[in-house]
């Protein structure tokens, strides 16, 4: 494997630079190899799954393989969440696909366009990345990598070989990170690793970072004590500290917390709601019929989220939602009593 | 007469004479000395001062008796370049054409641009230079109202115009008005509520006329009692006003009248009640209840966006409904304002904008967004620099000093 030594982040450090050092995906690299042996007729890709599975990883993997050292002079690396609009559809992806690769006689006649987190472009732009996909496809190949493809257009989808990654299975994932900690001159007990791969859900971002948090809190050897408290430090506290303030009948220390959490952290209302849907299942107090009626309520109320104008006005109704469900529970245990 | 019953009163007792304008004799003076003298030192005039003291009504009275005709072009125009050029150039460029009408006294074409201060941003565009070249070249005098002169735009304006400023018409003056006004109209009112009616105008004839024809016109009669109704057309009352009046509301009918006069902001109403609603509602239940109707009405505005204002409607009324959801327990308290999130989001920037330019580090160094960099990343790199402070990875990430104290700082999400 080869080994990116400038690189201090692990996951960017053992990150795959081939198709065949990547964790799973035995399929996926297959069918990716035959493109790989004849480049010119490799279509638009489209990689779909969940966070942390490797799409990106592959994305550039493809890239170095086709163009070898000089990689990046034939690759447009957008990341479409940070730069949605149309405009840099119009601008960046348009140049770069018209005229990054004129010269005769190249091996590999397309340069190399990678858009990462395709579905949140706004539908605008995506239209506009439809055309420069077709005008474009004599002089330029894309990769598209999103979470969902069904928030892609359809004709977008229709112009792509689609490929879905699904979680990166438990045992890979778990001999995986011994394997890292072994390089890093670590020893991670295996209790340790199961730990660390319950809670990364089949994310291996999430899992290697956790496991590089874990280094920094011990030397030599990393047991379970030291992964929980890295879990525990990695959690989110404030969202937790929110649901219970509401819960227990504090309606205004719990809306100043969402306050907090919008402002010091930029959340979104939405990020909010989807990590109260999380939390909610995690907490030990409540019997499972209470965390189903919960999320009921939750789920109305991040569907408010997108039909409302202020995203703050709804998670305020949804902590009095709260409070008053916490007052019923406090109720009816006062009655049976 | 009958025709008239539909009128405004604004517009059916727009004074026809110079002399019947109420209040600002000098302003007058000045705009009629000028507008009389054949040989302008300056070309146009500016007429300036708040809205309804009587500058467009001064025009046009001023034109009638001197004999000009007006060619108007109004803030609801669109005054682009091309608009003006359109209208102005072929009224300013030829003298008294008119003369065969019945009107022996005419004396030709001014050009009135009303609400000046109005001509804005991109439709407009050019539209203050293209004023300014028909000013240079006009054969006719030109007048031009606004309420604010000090914009930045209409500043080269200023430098070729007579400046004449129109004061808040004295409160006696309104008060007498109104009195001829409930004359003719056969209104009885009492003194005290044309006397709150005028106050509360603030020297704006306009707005007071329109507060008493909207107050007497059904029943022709005016208490004091009714002008209780009246919210202060003064911003910053008016929310505090608006707000008592909305939480300690009886029920459902007494909310949406009041709301159908009051002139706040409604995306700042709704996030002031929001916030304020918990001190409105301190039981849980009540306030879930209340919560719903604020959820609703912020759908619906959300659904209004920029273009289904038919939807305003809806808004109010699920509004109106959070109001009265137990008007027994409303007891007094004082409002929290301006709203929580505007003070939030002002407090917090920075550290937003320092969070940012570290994800935008970690996003470069790891090909990930910044969303991604700050749900994945910064809770690790975080609990990393707080156990280890001189870490390798700073100077990897090339964070800043400030940016190490930030995340060592940090508290968790």
């Amino acid at each position: 494997m080869v080994v990116n030594e400038e690189a201090l982040m692990w996951v960017e450090k053992y990150r795959p630079k081939t198709l065949t050092e990547v964790v799973g995906l035995k399929d996926i690299v297959e069918s990716l190899q035959a493109f790989m042996r004849n480049p010119k007729a490799m279509p638009h890709l489209m990689f779909a799954g969940v966070p942390g599975t490797g799409k990106t990883t592959l994305a550039l993997a493809i890239a170095r393989t086709l163009y070898g050292a000089n990689w990046k002079s034939f690759t447009l690396e957008l990341n479409a969440s940070d730069e949605r609009g149309i405009d840099t559809v119009r601008d960046r992806i348009k140049d770069f696909s018209r005229y990054s690769r004129t010269g005769f006689g190249d091996v590999i006649p397309f340069a190399l366009i990678i858009l990462d987190e395709c579905d949140q472009m706004t539908g605008p732009a995506q239209t506009a990345l439809r055309r420069i996909m077709e005008v474009g496809s004599r002089t330029s190949r894309f990769i598209l990598i999103c979470n969902q493809s069904s928030k892609i257009i359809e004709p977008i989808q229709s112009r792509c070989a689609i490929f879905r990654f699904s979680r990166v299975d438990k045992q890979a994932m778990k001999q995986h990170l011994i394997c890292l900690a072994e390089k890093e001159g670590y020893t991670l007990i295996p209790e340790a690793a199961d730990r660390i791969v319950d809670f990364a859900e089949g994310d291996l971002r999430h899992a290697i970072n956790a496991l590089q948090t874990a280094s920094a809190y011990k030397e030599g050897v990393i047991d379970e004590k030291t992964v929980s408290l890295v879990i525990g430090e990695a959690s989110p506290s404030q969202v937790q500290k929110m649901i219970r303030k509401a819960l227990y009948g504090d309606f205004m220390e719990a809306r100043k917390t969402m306050y907090d959490i919008m402002g010091s952290f930029g959340f979104s209302g939405t990020e909010i709601i989807r990590q109260v849907q999380r939390e909610i299942f995690k907490m030990s107090d409540l019997t499972a019929e209470q965390k189903a009626d919960l999320s009921s309520i939750i789920g109305e109320y991040d569907y408010r989220i997108t039909q409302g104008a202020n995203s703050d006005i709804q998670l305020s109704a949804l902590l009095a939602q709260f409070a008053k469900f916490g007052k019923g529970i406090e109720e009816s245990y006062a009655e049976t009593k | 007469m009958q025709k008239q019953n539909n009128l405004l009163w604004v517009e059916k007792y727009r004074p026809k004479k110079i002399d019947d304008i109420t209040g600002n004799d000098e302003a007058k003076a000045l705009f009629l000395e000028w507008l009389k003298n054949k040989r302008h030192t300056k070309k146009a005039v500016l007429l300036y001062g708040s809205p309804g003291v009587g500058k467009t009504t001064l025009v046009l009275a001023a034109s009638r008796e001197l004999g000009f005709s007006v060619i108007e072009m109004n803030a609801s125009d669109t005054r682009s370049e091309k608009a003006i050029n359109a209208v102005a150039k072929p009224a300013t460029s030829y003298k008294a054409l008119d003369n065969f009408t019945e009107n022996a006294k005419a004396s030709g074409n001014v050009l009135f641009l009303d609400e000046v201060d109005g001509i804005a941003g991109n439709e407009d565009r050019g539209g203050v230079n293209a004023i300014l070249k028909v000013i240079e070249e006009s054969l006719v005098p030109i007048i031009m109202a606004a309420n604010d002169p000090d914009i930045e735009k209409l500043r080269p304006l200023k430098k070729v115009c007579l400046l004449v400023r129109f004061q808040q018409v004295r409160i006696p003056l309104i008060i007498a008005l109104l009195q001829k006004i409930c004359m003719l109209e056969h209104v009885s009112a009492e003194f005290e509520a044309l006397e709150r009616i005028a106050q509360n105008s603030k020297g704006d004839v306009r707005s007071a006329i329109n507060d008493l024809q909207s107050l007497s016109e059904e029943n022709h009669s005016l208490t004091l009692q009714d002008t209780m109704l009246l919210t202060s057309r003064n911003k910053d009352i008016s929310m505090d006003e608006t707000l008592k009046r909305y939480f300690s509301a009886q029920n459902i009918a007494e909310t949406s009248t009041m709301l159908a006069f009051s002139s706040v902001d409604y995306d700042d109403f709704l996030l002031s009640v929001g916030d304020n609603l918990p001190k409105r509602y301190p039981d849980a239940f009540e306030l879930a209840k209340a919560y719903d109707y604020v959820s609703q009405a912020d759908m619906f505005r959300g659904r209004i966006g920029t273009e289904n204002w038919h939807l305003l409607k809806y808004f109010y009324n699920a509004l109106t409904k959070a109001s009265a959801v137990n008007p027994q327990s409303y007891k007094p308290f004082p409002f929290i304002t301006p709203p929580i999130r505007i003070i939030t989001l002002f407090w917090t920037k920075s550290k937003r904008n320092t969070l940012d330019a570290i994800c935008g580090k970690i996003g470069a160094q790891c090909h990930v967004s910044h969303k991604t960099a700050k749900h994945d990343f910064i809770p690790y790199i975080r609990a990393i620099l707080q156990k280890k402070p001189k870490s390798p990875l700073v100077g990897w990430f090339k964070f800043t000093p400030e940016e190490v104290d930030f995340l060592s700082k940090m508290s968790r999400f």
